[in-house]
């Protein structure tokens, strides 16, 4: 019996529930990069942060609460890019799921 | 390039696999070790006693270490061996390794990431099951620390994560010491419950979040059962279904998974999912 007959013959219901909340964890992870000695979660607040300063280097304290100094135009660009392209993933994979029963 | 500084420079991937007479850890090795050549391109050694090796097998492991196994541990009335954890420091011939429980599902390069991240030691803290989104946490006992995961621990021959090995040979030759003071039941031992002690231990009875890997680990839990959609050797796509129990009946639900490792808690979901 394959996968497909297996659902149909079962009578199961997609769960949209747990499938958001597996697709959280998923695209969760890959927000996250090791970057210039520190490791960051590509986040609206830290984007937001970073386009704010205008100074060369900053030091900010990353995920595991070290203070790193960073480069702060390479590190947003690092994070804009992670960002737009983990959420783009991210929509695409929740969009298919959505259409599902 | 000279063998010391190859050796200082290598990565791979280490599996601990002893058949008992319920279940083929050998055979689960093989795939896994496939996988993680696959996913990861890294190469994969097993620990593993004479009994379990076939006779014949399609795959050759980059390093095959045979020992003399403790077959002191049972669970589910079945011999489990899962003591001797610690010896994996010694054992790994990488400068780095990725220690994986031979149950876990690799099934994208998420794994690479550890070595990115980590001082010399790394392992979950925090776990999700599928189909059981927000399920608390595991501890110790009620008054205790919450569990760390030894289904996949990376690690650097340093010092430190010596002292790790080390200390975690200590407590599994204490075990019942341990589980008296930390009020769990220490009939059946635990790598869980042992790496987490081990930890706070090297760590100065301390949390230190560089030790973890920061995010869950995906576990396939109770009632939920995982199938291939297709018999590709290296299929990415699963459908995981679950029986839920409403009004007296089981309703069943799904979802499908994509490029998501997982930790299959049910060996025999997982035999199945190899064959």
């Amino acid at each position: 019996m394959n996968t497909a007959s297996l659902i149909t013959d079962a009578k199961a219901r997609f769960s949209h529930n747990s499938a958001k909340a597996y697709l959280k964890d998923k695209f969760s992870s890959k927000l996250i990069v090791a970057e210039q000695g520190g490791l960051w979660t590509a986040s609206p607040a830290l984007i937001s942060f970073l386009s704010a300063i205008d100074t060369e280097y900053l030091v900010i304290i990353d995920n595991f609460d070290n203070p790193v100094s960073v480069n702060v135009s390479e590190l947003h660009t690092k994070m804009v890019y992670t960002y737009m392209t983990v959420m783009a993933e991210w929509n695409a994979e929740w969009e298919s799921l959505e259409s599902k029963r | 390039m000279g063998i010391a500084r190859k050796q200082k420079m290598s990565r791979g991937v280490l599996l601990f696999a002893f058949n008992n007479p319920k279940f083929n850890y050998y055979e689960m090795a093989v795939h896994t070790a496939k996988r993680a050549n696959h996913f990861l391109g890294l190469p994969v050694t097993i620990v593993t006693d004479e009994s379990s090796v076939p006779n014949e097998s399609d795959y050759t492991f980059d390093n095959t270490i045979i020992v003399d196994p403790d077959k002191n541990n049972v669970r589910d009335y079945n011999v489990w061996i899962n003591k001797g954890r610690y010896q994996a420091y010694d054992l790994s011939p990488y400068y780095e390794t990725i220690l994986l429980d031979t149950d876990y599902m690799i099934n994208s390069d998420t794994l690479l990431k550890t070595f990115g991240i980590y001082e010399d030691f790394c392992c979950h803290d925090t776990t999700s099951f599928l189909m059981h989104p927000g399920v608390p946490q595991e501890v110790l006992s009620t008054y205790s620390f919450k569990t760390l995961w030894a289904t996949v621990v990376t690690f650097r021959k340093t010092d430190r994560a010596k002292q790790i090995f080390d200390c975690l040979e200590m407590i599994q030759k204490n075990y019942d010491h341990y589980a008296n003071i930390h009020s769990f039941v220490g009939g059946v031992f635990r790598n869980d419950y042992a790496l987490t002690l081990a930890l706070r231990i090297v760590n100065g009875h301390t949390d230190d979040k560089q030790d973890i890997i920061p995010w869950n680990l995906v576990h396939v839990g109770k009632n939920t059962s995982v199938h291939r959609n297709s018999d590709a050797e290296f299929n990415t796509e699963f459908t995981v279904v679950y029986d839920s129990w409403k009004r007296g009946k089981i309703k069943k639900e799904y979802i499908t998974l994509t490029d998501t490792d997982f930790h299959c808690m049910n060996k025999v979901n997982f035999m199945e999912l190899i064959k």
